[in-house]
């Protein structure tokens, strides 16, 4: 049962990683900064707790609004560059903070053992789950309350006229200004929820793992990150959670059995799932047999 | 003053190297319009091969380096004809992923057929390391700086005066017009990803070389060296990738010598931020790339 409630934290974390690349993604940028604001709000929320005795709670919402500023900061230069350049921009911006953090050191003490980041190390003992009494299923329970939160929110967001803001300026640049909408307002605001979405996944995969150290942060979560709304496509944010389930649950958990051949499946899968659904498995657009056979319609609708 | 011009001299040794995987990224991009970020684990498996005949027989220098083209041509035309040839042209980020894919594949694939974590490489024939006037400039590098001006020479023979490099120009510049005269895409395309393969096989040779043993690691991280040596210099110029792989060798180069190794890669990223953000077509001047438009 344990095991399966493990899961369910890894698949909850997850999700809030791939629907902050999924905000992003939305007006068309795709960032690999996630793992990089995901790991500023790991460190943060647990130096939060573990360091300065907060509550969960609080440590997450710092975590996730100080990322969110960090983000809104990074947004304003990298989002002058478009496309690839901004790839590779925002991959070199998570570099930089992995970097960072394998670099950083600051211990206190408390409780007569020094607690904090420490460089290479990384940052042990962030134990607020276990000194508090939580058990496996209260925070999974808690998890996954937050991801429902988060997703009702971004759920909300995208059926007011903020997301059709957000779909009109990853569809069309050009055309989104046209009728006078700002680009940069909307593409930082995107990139600062974006941030605030990864800071609070960190902050909570920081305490379910209790260690975190600079290496988890690298370019394969960035790229997981990322992954995940491509694959799920950008139709509704249940697409990222199914992307997540697909990916977390059945490829890494429920291959394991394959042992290291796992991988190579693994890539076969995502390799098939892209030639057959490129714009993701719920796409923005209906799969190609399907217009074909609707016709002219559906054309006219995706013109729109 | 002396230890500027060795770094640098160091940077050049090495930047050469980097230079020729950013030209190996930068025809795939050219000409694809997208990104093969499997580019490095392609060269992985190429370099793993040439080892593999080393260990079997025992072989040389020259036939691990045959075994080291075969390998990276056979992986690269993997991943082209999986996540290129098979994603239509406009799905440029399903071909990322799909290549991300193919990328963990083979680099799973390779740890699995070569359990230790490091294997040994033949080593570059010895050159006499030369000295002038307090400077010094080892025989590797030598080698490497020599080589690396070859494959240079005759890509730049290949891709300005023959009527292959020719047809490649006209479909990197635009694939419909391309097609509007008569010119097969998809051979083009093919062609060049092999061609690609080449010349970071070339690279990744000498780099095994003069180490003298690879890792899986490998992949990873030609890949990250060829990204930021062709964005530095400027996306889809040759030129450009020539220089950002010389300008990215020099710069490790001398933040390593001042300040150490920890913050060598900090200062990495740290230029390939700024080099984006300011000079958004790289130090080469690249106006329009088609890169804003396609991804």
């Amino acid at each position: 049962m344990d095991f399966y409630l493990g899961l369910l934290q890894i698949i909850g974390v997850h999700t809030l990683l791939g629907l902050s690349a999924y905000v992003v993604l939305l007006t068309g940028q795709v960032s690999m900064a996630q793992a990089g604001f995901y790991a500023i709000g790991a460190y943060v929320a647990a130096m939060c707790t573990a360091m300065f005795g907060f509550h969960i709670l609080p440590a997450i919402l710092v975590a996730g609004f100080l990322t969110a500023a960090v983000a809104c900061v990074v947004g304003f230069p990298a989002l002058r560059v478009k496309g690839l350049m901004l790839v590779v921009a925002t991959l070199a911006f998570g570099e930089m903070v992995r970097l960072f953090f394998f670099n950083f050191t600051w211990q206190v003490e408390r409780g007569g053992e020094l607690i904090g980041p420490n460089g290479a190390e990384g940052f042990r003992a962030i134990r607020f789950f276990p000194e508090n009494g939580w058990e496996i299923w209260h925070v999974t329970g808690f998890i996954w309350i937050v991801v429902a939160v988060v997703m009702g929110a971004l759920w909300w967001i995208d059926n007011t006229r903020a997301g059709a803001v957000l779909r009109a300026v990853g569809h069309d640049e050009t055309a989104a200004q046209s009728i006078g909408l700002n680009l940069t307002a909307v593409k930082v605001g995107a990139m600062t929820l974006g941030g605030m979405i990864a800071g609070m996944g960190g902050g909570i995969y920081a305490h379910t793992v209790t260690h975190i150290e600079h290496l988890v942060f690298g370019v394969l979560l960035a790229t997981f990150a990322i992954a995940y709304p491509i694959l799920g496509g950008l139709g509704s944010v249940f697409g990222t959670l199914i992307a997540v389930i697909f990916i977390q649950g059945f490829l890494v958990e429920g291959l394991r059995f394959l042992g290291d051949w796992r991988s190579l499946l693994f890539g076969a899968l995502i390799v098939l799932a892209m030639n057959f659904r490129p714009t993701g498995l719920l796409g923005e657009r209906m799969p190609r047999i399907f217009k074909r056979r609707t016709g002219e319609k559906l054309e006219l609708k995706e013109a729109e | 003053m002396l230890d500027l011009v060795q770094n640098t001299l160091d940077g050049i040794a090495a930047g050469s190297a980097y230079a020729l995987l950013a030209i190996g990224f930068t025809l795939i991009f050219g000409v694809m319009r997208r990104l093969n970020i499997a580019f490095g684990p392609s060269i992985m498996v190429g370099i793993f091969l040439g080892a593999w005949v080393h260990v079997q027989w025992s072989a040389g220098l020259i036939e691990a380096a045959l075994a080291t083209f075969i390998g990276a041509l056979l992986a690269s035309i993997y991943i082209e004809r999986l996540s290129f040839a098979a994603i239509r042209g406009d799905a440029a980020l399903a071909s990322m992923a799909s290549s991300f894919a193919l990328w963990m594949q083979l680099e799973q694939g390779v740890s699995l057929a070569f359990p230790g974590r490091t294997t040994a490489f033949p080593t570059l024939p010895p050159l006499p390391d030369i000295q002038i006037a307090g400077l010094f400039l080892g025989g590797d590098d030598l080698l490497v700086l020599l080589s690396a001006g070859l494959v240079l020479l005759v890509l730049h023979r290949l891709i300005y005066h023959s009527h292959f490099g020719l047809e490649m120009r006209a479909l990197a510049d635009s694939a419909e017009a391309a097609a509007v005269s008569r010119i097969n895409i998809n051979r083009v395309a093919f062609l060049t990803f092999c061609l690609a393969a080449l010349v970071g096989a070339v690279a990744g040779l000498l780099i095994a070389a003069t180490d003298g043993q690879i890792t899986p690691k490998f992949g990873l991280w030609a890949t990250m060296k060829g990204l930021i040596a062709m964005m530095i210099g400027g996306l889809g110029s040759l030129r450009g990738a020539l220089l950002g792989g010389l300008v990215l060798g020099i710069v490790e180069a001398q933040a390593q010598w001042y300040l150490g190794a920890a913050a060598r890669e900090i200062v990495v990223y740290g230029l390939l931020f700024l080099c984006l953000i300011v000079l958004p077509g790289g130090i080469a001047g690249v106006r329009d790339t088609g890169a804003e438009r396609k991804l």
